[in-house]
Parts: C-alpha cells; sequence; structure tokens
C-alpha cells in the first residue's frame, strides 16, 4: 500500500519534534545489501557506484525508511595507515595497524603541519563512499535520507594501534591516548566534511566504546569527549545527529546525551532503561537482536519487533524502529522483510492528519 | 562584522559555500536565531548542505552571493518549514494565505502571536528538491500536470508535513489565477476553518474606488475571522502598526532593488527571494526585517565601492513571471545577462502604502496594483517602465506550464514591448522539475543573449 509520506518527509517531522504517520523503520541494513543486490561483498566495499546500487536495491526492496552507507570500522583507519585485507566475499579485516604501540605524536603532527588528516578524496576507501553517497543522493535523496556511517575517534584508534596496546594505555598513558584520540578526531571531522558536500547526513558509530569493551568511568575520560568533538563539528551544520554504539550500554546510557547527540542507536540495554536514561534529550534508535534477525523465524521476528515498537514508541523525543547493530549479511531477505512489515504496522499512528475540517 | 569579513563580492558555486562556511565563526552561527528565541532549534545561520542533505538537490547546481548576509538570508529561508512547525509549538497560530500574493497576511500580522503564511510558495519545492512527489501527492488528488504547478500546495496540504496544519486559511479568489482558484477549492478538504476573500477585476479605465471599497468589506470580514479565531479585538492603531512594519519592509526592498538593479549589488537569485519576502516575511517579520536590513547594509556597502556582484557591463535582461525553476536565474547569468527589472506577479506586495489612511483602505488601496487583477497591457507598462529607467536591453518571460494567465498574455506583453520599446523578447514556458535546464531552453537563452549581443 503506499503510504503518504516519503521516508524524507517522515524523518524530518521526527527531528522536529512532530508526530510522524508511521515510527519510521531501520534495520540497519550495511553490507547485508550486497546479499539483496547478488554481488560480492568485497565489490561492495571496494567500488563506490556498486556499493550505491547495492543500498538503492536494498532499500526498495525492504522498503525502509533510510539508506545507509557503512562496511567496518577500520575505514579511517585505513585511510591513516592501517592495512587491511579484502577477502573475497566478506569484510575487511584489520592486517596490520598502522602503530603497534601508542605513538608519540609530536605537537606538529597533532596540529596536522608534517601528518596531514586523511584525504577524503585520495586515502584508503574514503572515496569509495563519497562515491557511493553522492551517487545515492542524486538516485534517491528527495525522498529518501542518505545516512553514512562514520567510526567515532576512539574507535578508530583502535584500528590504528594494536587493541590491548590501546586499552592498556587507558591506564598507564592517558595522555598519549588522548593525543591519538585528537588526532584521528581531525581525520574524522575531515570525513564527515566530505560526507556532507556529497548530501549524506553522518552518523558516529563507536561499538569499541561500548559497555562491552571499555568500563563507564573509560567511556567518560576518553571516548565520550572525542564523540562530543565531532557531533558540535556536525552541528555547526544543524545536522541532526546519530550517535550508534552497539553492545551494552546500561552503564553508559545517562551520559549519552552529554555528547550532544540527537539521536541514540542501542544495542543491548532493555528499551525502557533506554528511555529512562537518555530518553527525555534524543530520540532512540534500536534495538531488535541482531542474532535473531539471523536466525529467528519471521512469525517470531515480527511478535518480537512489534513488542519493541510498544515499547519505543514510549520515548518523548521519538523512536525509530531498527536492529540493534547490523543486519548481518547473510541474514534471510525474509526476516528482514518480517522486521520491516511488523515494525510499519505496530508503529502506525491513526491521529496523523486528522486535524480536519469538522 | 567580527571574526568574519565578505569576500570581495560575487558569486559562488554550493561547494565553495561549504569552503566558505569553515571559516565563519561559531560566534555568529549562535548569534541568529527566528522568533526572538534562544533554543538551539531557532538558529539559522548554516549553508546550503544543510538544506540539501534534508532533500534541497537543487541547491547544488545553483549559485549564491558569497556574503554573510546573503548566507544569513537563505538559512533563514530555507529554515521555514520548521519554523512553521516551532510557530505551533510555541503556541503561535498559523494561518495559511492563499492567492492574493501580499495583501492579507498585514492584517494576520497585526494580531498577537499570529503568523502568516503562503502554501503557494511550495510551488518552487519540487524544483529545489528535483522531485515529483507533491505533484503526484496533487495528482492523486485530482490536478494533474495540465496545471500551474502552484498545485504543488496542494500535495503539501495533503501531507501534513510542509507546515503545520493551519488554524485557518483564508483563500483569495476572483481576478486571480485560475488554476490557483482550483488548488484552493481541493484545499477546503484540508483545513479546519477557511474564508474566502474575493478579489475584484481592475479596470484601467474606470475609477478603483468602489473596489477598493469592496477589498475594504472583505478585509474586515478577514479581521472579524481573525478576531473571532484569536478572541482579541484587534484595534486600528494595531493594524496601522502592521502597515507600518509591512512599509519598513517594502521600503528596503524597493532599495535594493534600486541597487540590484543600478548597481549590479546583487544576483538575480537573492533579489528573487528578497522580493518574494514581501509577501509573508517567511513567517518571522522581525527577523526578516532584519535580514532585509543586514543585506541592505551589504548592497550599500558594495554600491559605494563600485563592488558588483555579477559584470556590471552584462546583458541587461528584464524577467517577467517568476521561474519555478531557480536555476533558470543562474543560468542567464552565468551567461552573460544581469536583471535590471522584474515582473514577478507581486507588483501589490511591492507597493508602498499610504499610511496616512484608514489601515485596511491602504491594503485596499496597495493591492488595486495587482498583477493579475488587471490587464495583460498593464503588466506590460510596468516592464517596459522598468527597462526605460535601467537601459533594459532584452525582455525574458518564463511561463509556467499549465498556467492559465500565462497562455496568453505572455504573447501579448511580448508585443507590447516590442512596439514600445523595439526590446528583443524571448518567451518559454519553464519545464517539469529536473537536476539541469532543459537542452531546448538553454540553447534558446543562448542564441537570445547572442542576439542582444549583436544589437550592441
Amino acid at each position: 500500500m503506499k503510504e503518504l509520506l516519503t521516508p524524507r518527509e517522515r524523518f524530518g517531522l521526527l527531528v522536529i519534534d512532530e508526530p510522524q504517520d508511521r515510527v519510521p523503520v531501520f534495520p540497519l541494513v550495511t553490507a547485508h545489501a550486497a546479499r539483496v543486490a547478488g554481488m560480492s561483498v568485497r565489490d561492495y566495499y571496494t567500488d563506490g557506484v556498486a556499493m550505491a546500487r547495492s543500498q538503492l536495491v536494498a532499500q526498495e526492496a525492504y522498503g525502509t525508511d533510510f539508506i545507509s552507507f557503512f562496511s567496518e570500522v577500520g575505514l579511517v583507519a585505513e585511510a591513516l595507515g592501517s592495512q587491511y585485507d579484502y577477502p573475497d566475499d566478506d569484510l575487511p579485516l584489520l592486517a596490520t595497524p598502522k602503530w603497534e604501540g601508542l605513538p608519540r605524536l609530536s605537537a606538529e603532527e597533532n596540529r596536522g603541519c608534517t601528518q596531514p588528516a586523511a584525504d577524503p578524496l585520495r586515502d584508503g576507501r574514503l572515496r569509495v563512499y563519497v562515491e557511493a553517497i553522492s551517487y545515492a543522493y542524486e538516485a534517491r535523496g528527495d525522498t529518501v535520507p542518505i545516512l553514512a556511517y562514520v567510526p567515532a575517534p576512539f574507535t578508530t584508534a583502535q584500528q590504528l594501534v594494536d587493541q590491548e596496546m590501546f586499552l592498556l594505555g587507558l591506564l598507564t598513558e592517558p595522555e598519549r591516548v588522548k593525543e591519538l584520540l585528537d588526532y584521528t578526531t581531525r581525520s574524522i571531522t575531515r570525513f564527515c566534511r566530505a560526507i556532507i558536500g556529497a548530501g549524506g547526513l553522518p552518523i558516529l558509530v563507536d561499538p569499541l566504546a561500548s559497555g562491552s569493551v571499555i568500563s563507564a568511568e573509560h567511556y567518560r575520560e576518553f571516548a565520550l569527549p572525542s564523540e562530543a568533538e565531532v557531533v558540535r563539528y556536525l552541528h555547526r551544520y544543524d545536522l541532526d545527529v546519530v550517535l550508534h554504539i552497539c553492545g551494552d550500554t546500561r552503564a553508559t546510557i545517562g551520559m549519552l546525551p552529554e555528547t550532544g547527540a540527537d539521536l541514540l542507536s542501542i544495542d543491548r540495554i532493555e528499551m525502557d532503561e533506554a528511555i529512562a536514561g537518555a530518553g527525555q534529550a534524543c530520540r532512540i534508535i534500536g534495538n531488535y537482536d541482531t542474532s535473531a534477525i539471523l536466525l529467528a523465524d519471521p512469525q517470531t521476528i515480527e511478535r518480537e519487533v512489534a513488542e519493541m515498537v510498544v515499547a519505543g514508541r514510549k520515548c518523548p523525543k521519538g523512536f525509530v524502529a531498527a536492529t540493534g547493530c547490523e543486519v548481518p549479511v547473510d541474514t534471510p531477505s525474509e526476516n528482514v522483510r518480517a522486521f520491516v512489515s511488523a515494525a510499519r504496522e505496530a508503529g502506525l499512528n491513526p491521529d496523523y492528519g486528522r486535524r480536519r475540517r469538522v | 562584522m567580527r571574526g568574519w569579513t565578505d569576500p570581495a563580492s560575487g558569486r559562488v558555486s554550493f561547494d565553495e559555500w561549504l569552503e566558505l562556511f569553515d571559516h565563519v565563526p561559531d560566534e555568529l552561527i549562535e548569534r541568529y536565531h527566528y522568533y526572538g528565541n534562544s533554543e538551539a532549534w531557532s538558529k539559522y545561520l548554516f549553508p546550503p548542505q544543510m538544506f540539501a542533505i534534508y532533500g534541497m538537490r537543487h541547491l547544488r547546481r545553483l549559485k549564491f552571493d558569497n556574503s554573510l548576509a546573503a548566507l544569513r538570508m537563505w538559512g533563514f529561508v530555507q529554515n521555514e518549514t520548521e519554523r512553521l512547525f516551532r510557530a505551533r509549538q510555541t503556541g503561535r497560530r498559523v494561518i495559511a494565505t492563499m492567492g492574493d500574493l501580499g495583501a492579507v497576511p498585514v492584517i494576520v500580522n497585526s494580531f498577537p502571536d499570529c503568523v502568516a503564511f503562503y502554501p503557494d510558495c511550495i510551488w518552487w519545492t519540487p524544483f529545489a528538491m528535483e522531485s515529483r512527489v507533491l505533484f503526484d501527492a496533487a495528482a492523486e488528488l485530482g490536478i494533474g500536470d495540465a496545471t500551474c504547478f502552484s498545485r504543488a500546495a496542494l500535495g503539501a496540504f495533503a501531507k501534513h508535513s510542509y507546515f503545520p496544519d493551519p488554524d485557518l486559511v483564508i483563500a483569495s479568489t476572483g481576478a486571480s489565477c485560475d488554476d490557483y482558484s482550483g488548488v484552493e477549492q481541493l484545499v477546503e478538504s484540508f483545513a479546519p476553518d477557511m474564508l474566502w476573500v474575493e478579489e475584484p477585476m481592475r479596470c484601467d479605465l474606470r475609477p478603483s474606488g468602489p473596489l477598493e471599497q469592496l477589498l475594504v468589506k472583505e478585509y474586515e470580514r478577514v479581521v472579524e475571522r481573525m478576531e473571532k479565531l484569536t478572541g482579541h479585538s484587534v484595534t486600528e492603531e494595531e493594524l496601522r502598526e502592521g502597515v507600518r512594519r509591512a512599509n519598513r519592509v517594502r521600503k528596503l526592498v524597493a532599495r535594493l532593488r534600486e541597487l540590484a538593479f543600478r548597481d549590479a549589488a546583487l544576483a538575480a537569485l537573492e533579489m528573487m527571494v528578497v522580493e518574494f519576502g514581501n509577501l509573508h516575511y517567511y513567517s518571522d517579520m522581525d527577523e526578516w526585517t532584519a535580514v532585509i536590513e543586514h543585506l541592505l547594509a551589504t548592497a550599500e556597502q558594495r554600491a559605494a565601492g563600485g563592488e558588483r556582484v555579477v559584470d556590471a557591463d552584462a546583458l541587461r535582461v528584464v524577467w517577467v513571471t517568476p521561474p519555478a525553476d531557480p536555476l533558470l536565474l543562474t543560468y542567464v547569468e552565468d551567461a552573460g545577462a544581469r536583471m535590471v527589472g522584474t515582473e514577478y506577479v507581486i507588483n501589490q506586495a511591492l507597493e508602498i502604502m499610504d499610511a496616512s489612511k484608514p489601515p485596511l483602505e491602504a491594503i485596499a488601496k496597495s493591492f488595486m496594483a495587482a498583477s493579475l487583477i488587471g490587464t495583460s497591457k498593464a503588466r506590460a507598462q510596468s516592464v517596459t517602465s522598468q527597462a526605460r529607467e535601467y537601459g533594459a536591453e532584452g525582455v525574458i518571460i518564463s511561463g509556467i506550464f499549465g498556467g492559465s494567465h500565462c497562455a496568453m498574455e505572455g504573447r501579448l506583453i511580448a508585443d507590447y514591448v516590442k512596439a514600445e520599446l523595439d526590446l528583443p523578447v524571448l518567451e518559454f514556458d519553464v519545464t517539469s522539475p529536473s537536476r539541469e535546464i532543459s537542452r531546448q531552453i538553454g540553447t534558446r537563452i543562448d542564441a537570445f543573449l547572442e542576439v542582444l549581443r549583436s544589437r550592441r
């Protein structure tokens, strides 16, 4: 059935605190789009046009409310010098980080005098994303918001340095960690700027800042300030900023609004708890279990998604029905369809547009 | 402006504005708010990229004035949809005024906490978005491609997402655009409350007094309905103040037109936005006045310093009927012309009202200058008058495909201009929303400007 609003119109209402015709629906379809379009995952993340086309096919096939570009969190780190392997039909894998241990960055390097930030039009696969965004924007930018995941500084830093060394550094060399975060932030904001120029809305993604990886204290000291720095940059453009932290955020949910993010994309936390912790300040995006969407049967998915939507709609700032993290690459299409149809039905707003002539 | 100095005046591309915006200090972004509010949502000094991300794809093809004042203007104008919803959220009444293009908002804005806007102006949205979404929505309600682009307003009413459902719709009809009267009739099913206002046909051979009296009676009905809606008895002084405030904007815009047409101190695209601001002040009269003052200060400074936004030696052209596709203005200026006059069917909104008269009479009298209530000859005389004043070398008439008043009057205006001034005239219909100017129209513009060049 044809809907009254386009996804862009629906999202536009959400971000100005207005009711929508229904809850926006956003299973985080990223590299899974390659499967929908019948191409290899490697083609998806190495060819901007292929990435765009697969996302366009997936958005149309599923009727989701967003197009979202992402492959993996190493994107900026690769542009800065970390090396990745590209399996034939799987996502890139970190082969060699740029540094083994925490680097000693000189003041010049941190100011970008001798070590320029990543160039989105030249380095690594950043240009693949920019090309994909431009393509999709020209194709469907009038009706569908084009989102582009940007790995946050804290997550990116863990792709530039051996992860154990980095996490140890939080305890032993906090100042050097912070220098590294400043260094990554510079490249990330530059990447964001290129995304903005191409017509995409950057989503900040910081999975390695979740409670599954670090403590709440470390989150506050290291990850939160660098996330807030990127959010501040995006707010210069008046963009509605999504912060996605998959994994466990129970210990940090109350801090997340301090980043300034306008929408929080959450994963392993009860919806009621997320709303209580952040729902007065932020719209909540979430948080269906990605294992379930991969493995459960469509009927189960429909039932559970409907329950999630009922819970999520209690968020005073607004709600987007989403998965907690990316839809796994090999998820059966009928499961994604079950998610979308259940979320649409449970998220309908029967009062929308009712203020008519009496 | 502390922390910011305008670059040498000129037009910049979408990408170049992104570069310039890097140098805009945070302090300036924080400074400008609408509705006198201080919340983050009321800021508006943002670059075209922000609006492009939210769907305004055409911005990527346009060229913009590179001044801070122009950036401020674009941010303010592009922000209007959100502003109207915020108006409702902050307790203001939102009144849709339709069809008359400039008069009724003077009355509506005289009431406290009331915001008037023209859904008519949504006609630019399909072009700004390069999208058929609103046209398709209108088509489902019975108005298809054979009708003026203003049918987009019907689609917007149906969707409830381009502006809040108005508390009242005041629709003017009569001696007006037939297509739009049809749109207004269909809008009625979406309006919680609707008041129809009759626009009389002006006859240049007869005195206008009785027609003005008819309009005053109509405006009295508007006042009455607004009083019923708001519970506020408007005083004569409040209406006088409404006229004074509107005149303030109209005078600023008159001066801007002079600076643009005589001194090339502003480009055609910005001037079109400025002129249409006289209709409803983009839903915040006070802030729009400040925006215009800022723009005027920039233009005065340029004129005093001999700075031009477009080449002063460019071919001088008068433009008739607003182009639904703003890219046409960019295209024509890129091709070596500049605007020295406009007849955008909104003469009534440019006219200074006689503040010594009772307010409703003053509004009625100014409306008698309306472009569409009189003859085509009267419109043509407005064109020739401007053409003479600024030494125009040609006239471009951009018709509206499906617009009923365009079908014949373009030819009549062209004939009159040719007979009176012996100027070449180019007439074409603007085609449907697209990312580029149609090849045929582009070629015709190129050839037309070549003719003007050859006549020098």
